[in-house]
C-alpha cells in the first residue's frame, strides 16, 4: 500500500530524515517508534504532503507521490490525524465529522461514512452539538480520528494517540484502532513510547536521529538492545 | 432633539456603507490572511462603476424603484470580473511577509487610480437628483429623512444577517470558518483552498464595490474616495478587532457616529475624534474591542 524509500528531508539546512525506508502493506498496522525529535512527525507530515522531501520517493498503491499536494493525497484517500488532533474549534463535534463528507466523493454514501465514524467511536455521538473546543484531550483524538474515517481514507497516518491521555482512555482509542484495521483500513502510527503500540501491531519501525535503526515484530522489538537502548522501556 | 437625530441618521448610513467595507476587508484577512489596502479601491470601483450604470438607467428611462437592484447588481458584476482576476496576483504573497501582502495591495490602489483616471476622468462625477427621487419620510414638522439613507441603511442590515446566516449555517460558510482557523488542516480533509480563496476574496470584492454604488447617489464619486475609505475601514477594523464580523458592525457604528456628530458639532474635530479613539483602542484594547487576543 505504501512505500517509502530513502527518504531524506532537511528542514531550515537541517537533515531531519536520513536515507528512511518502510512499507506498509495493505490492511496493516505499523508503527514508527521513537523519542521525541527522532522525526517520526517529520516523516508522517512528508507523506501527507506538508514537507517537500530534498531525496527518495514516496508511492501509494503504486502512485508516485512526488509533487502531489496535501489535498492531492487526501483525494487519493491518505487521512491524517495530527499530534495535537487539531479538531476545528469553530465547528461542532457532528460538523467535524461531517466536514470530510462534502469535499470528498466515494463510492460510500457520506451518512454510511457518518455512521461508521460513530459505530468506531460511539462516545462522539454524546457530544456531537457540542463545538470542538470543548472537548478533553481523549475526545479530541478521537475526533480527530473519526474524520480520516469519515474522509473514506483508506491509508490513516495516526500521530502519537495515545500521547497524553489517561490510563484509562488509552484502552478504548486502542480498540478502536483495532476496529478500524479490521474493517481494513490501512495504519500507520507515530508512537514515542513501546508500551503505547498495540499487540495487535503487524510491525515496528524504531528511529531514531531521522533514521530507522530497527524494523521487526513487536517481539522482536522487545528482545533488540538497540531498541532496549532507544526507546529505554522495560520488557 | 434634531441635531440628536440628524447624527443618529447620518451616522448609520455611513456605518452602514462602512460595514459593508470593513466586512470585506475581515472576511479576506480572516480566511486568507491578506490585509488587503485594495479594498477602497474597490469601493472606488464600484462607485464609479454605479454612477455609470445609474447614467444608463436614467438615459433609458427606467423607474426609479429599479435604480437600487441596478446599482447592486453593477456592485456584483464588477466584483465577479475583478475578484478572481485579483486573487489570481495575490497568490504570490500568501505566506509571505505581510510587507508584500502591503505593497501589491498598495500598487493596486495606484493602478485602479490611473484606470479610474482613464476611463471616468479625474473630475468628480455626481448622480442629479437620483437621491432625491427616492423621497423623503417626514418624522416631525420641521424633519424629514431621507428615503434613500434608510434603504441602505436597511440593505445594510440584511446584507450583515444574511452574512452571518451563510457564515453559520451554509455548508460553505462552515467551510470558510474552519478555513479561518486552520487551513493546513483543511487541506487534509480534501478541501480545495484555491477555490476557497477565490470564493472568499470575490464576496470580499463584492462588499466593497456594492458599498461602492450603494453609496454615489447621496456623494459624489471622486478620485480620492478609495483612499479616504483605507482610512476609515481600518479605523473600524482596529476599533472593533481584526478578523471578528461583530466588531467590523461595532467599529462602523463607532467611526459612522462620531463622524456625524463631529461634522453636526465640530467639523475640525472630524478627522482627529476617529484617531484619538483609534488610538485609545490602541492603548487600552490593543485587539479591538470585540477581538480576540493574541
Amino acid at each position: 500500500m505504501l512505500e517509502v524509500s530513502d527518504l531524506a528531508v532537511e528542514i531550515q539546512s537541517s537533515e531531519i530524515l536520513r536515507g528512511v525506508s518502510f512499507n506498509v502493506g495493505a490492511g496493516e498496522l505499523v508503527c514508527l517508534v521513537g523519542r521525541n525529535g527522532a522525526g517520526k512527525t517529520t516523516t508522517l507530515r512528508t507523506i501527507m504532503g506538508y514537507v517537500a522531501p530534498r531525496a527518495g520517493a514516496i508511492r501509494l498503491t503504486g502512485t508516485d507521490l512526488r509533487g502531489k499536494s496535501t489535498l492531492d493525497r487526501a483525494r487519493l484517500g491518505i487521512g491524517y490525524s495530527p499530534e495535537d488532533s487539531e479538531v476545528l474549534g469553530e465547528l461542532t463535534v457532528a460538523e467535524n465529522i461531517e466536514l470530510p463528507t462534502w469535499t470528498r466523493r466515494t463510492e460510500k454514501s457520506a451518512h454510511e461514512r457518518i455512521e461508521l465514524a460513530f459505530q468506531v467511536f460511539p462516545n462522539l455521538r454524546r457530544y456531537a452539538t457540542r463545538p470542538g473546543t470543548h472537548l478533553s484531550g481523549g475526545e479530541r483524538k478521537m475526533l480527530s480520528i473519526a474524520r480520516t474515517l469519515a474522509l473514506d481514507a483508506k491509508l490513516l497516518l495516526l500521530d502519537e494517540p495515545f500521547e497524553g491521555l489517561s490510563p484509562a482512555i488509552i484502552p478504548g482509542i486502542r480498540h478502536s484502532v483495532h476496529e478500524i484495521v479490521r474493517l481494513g483500513r490501512t495504519v500507520l502510527i507515530a508512537e514515542s513510547e513501546l508500551q503505547h503500540v498495540p499487540d495487535y501491531a503487524d510491525r515496528i519501525y524504531v528511529m531514531e536521529r531521522g533514521e530507522i535503526v530497527f524494523g521487526g515484530s513487536l517481539e522482536q522489538a522487545h528482545c533488540d538492545p538497540t531498541v532496549r537502548r532507544i526507546i529505554g522501556t522495560t520488557v | 432633539m434634531l441635531p440628536g437625530l440628524n447624527i443618529l441618521i447620518s451616522g448609520v448610513f455611513n456605518a452602514a456603507v462602512l460595514f459593508l467595507i470593513a466586512a470585506g476587508l475581515q472576511i479576506v484577512f480572516g480566511v486568507q490572511k491578506i490585509v488587503n489596502l485594495a479594498c477602497g479601491s474597490f469601493y472606488a470601483l464600484g462607485a464609479y462603476f454605479g454612477i455609470t450604470a445609474l447614467a444608463w438607467a436614467v438615459k433609458l428611462q427606467l423607474p426609479v424603484a429599479t435604480f437600487i437592484p441596478i446599482l447592486i447588481a453593477s456592485g456584483l458584476l464588477l466584483a465577479v470580473v475583478l475578484g478572481p482576476t485579483v486573487e489570481r496576483l495575490l497568490r504570490f504573497v500568501y505566506h509571505r511577509d505581510e510587507h508584500f501582502q502591503l505593497l501589491l495591495t498598495f500598487a493596486l490602489v495606484l493602478i485602479f487610480e490611473d484606470v479610474i483616471r482613464i476611463f471616468w476622468g479625474a473630475s468628480p462625477l455626481q448622480s442629479n437628483n437620483v437621491y432625491f427621487a427616492f423621497g423623503e419620510l417626514p418624522l416631525g414638522r420641521n424633519f424629514t429623512v431621507p428615503n434613500y439613507n434608510l434603504i441602505v441603511i436597511g440593505i445594510a442590515l440584511a446584507i450583515s444577517l444574511g452574512f452571518g446566516w451563510f457564515l453559520q449555517a451554509t455548508r460553505f460558510g462552515k467551510i470558510v470558518r474552519a478555513t479561518a482557523e486552520n487551513a493546513a488542516m483543511c487541506e487534509a480533509l480534501c478541501i480545495d483552498l484555491s477555490k476557497v480563496y477565490v470564493a472568499v476574496f470575490t464576496l470580499g470584492v463584492a462588499l466593497g464595490t456594492v458599498g461602492g454604488a450603494l453609496v454615489v447617489p447621496a456623494a459624489a464619486a471622486s478620485l480620492d474616495m478609495g483612499v479616504e475609505l483605507i482610512v476609515d475601514a481600518f479605523a473600524v477594523v482596529i476599533i472593533g478587532g481584526l478578523g471578528s464580523m461583530p466588531g467590523a458592525l461595532v467599529g462602523a457604528l463607532v467611526v459612522g457616529l462620531v463622524r456625524a456628530a463631529a461634522i453636526w458639532l465640530y467639523p475640525e474635530f472630524e478627522m482627529l475624534a476617529i484617531y484619538v479613539i483609534v488610538i485609545a483602542v490602541l492603548i487600552l484594547r490593543p485587539q479591538g474591542l470585540l477581538g480576540k487576543s493574541a
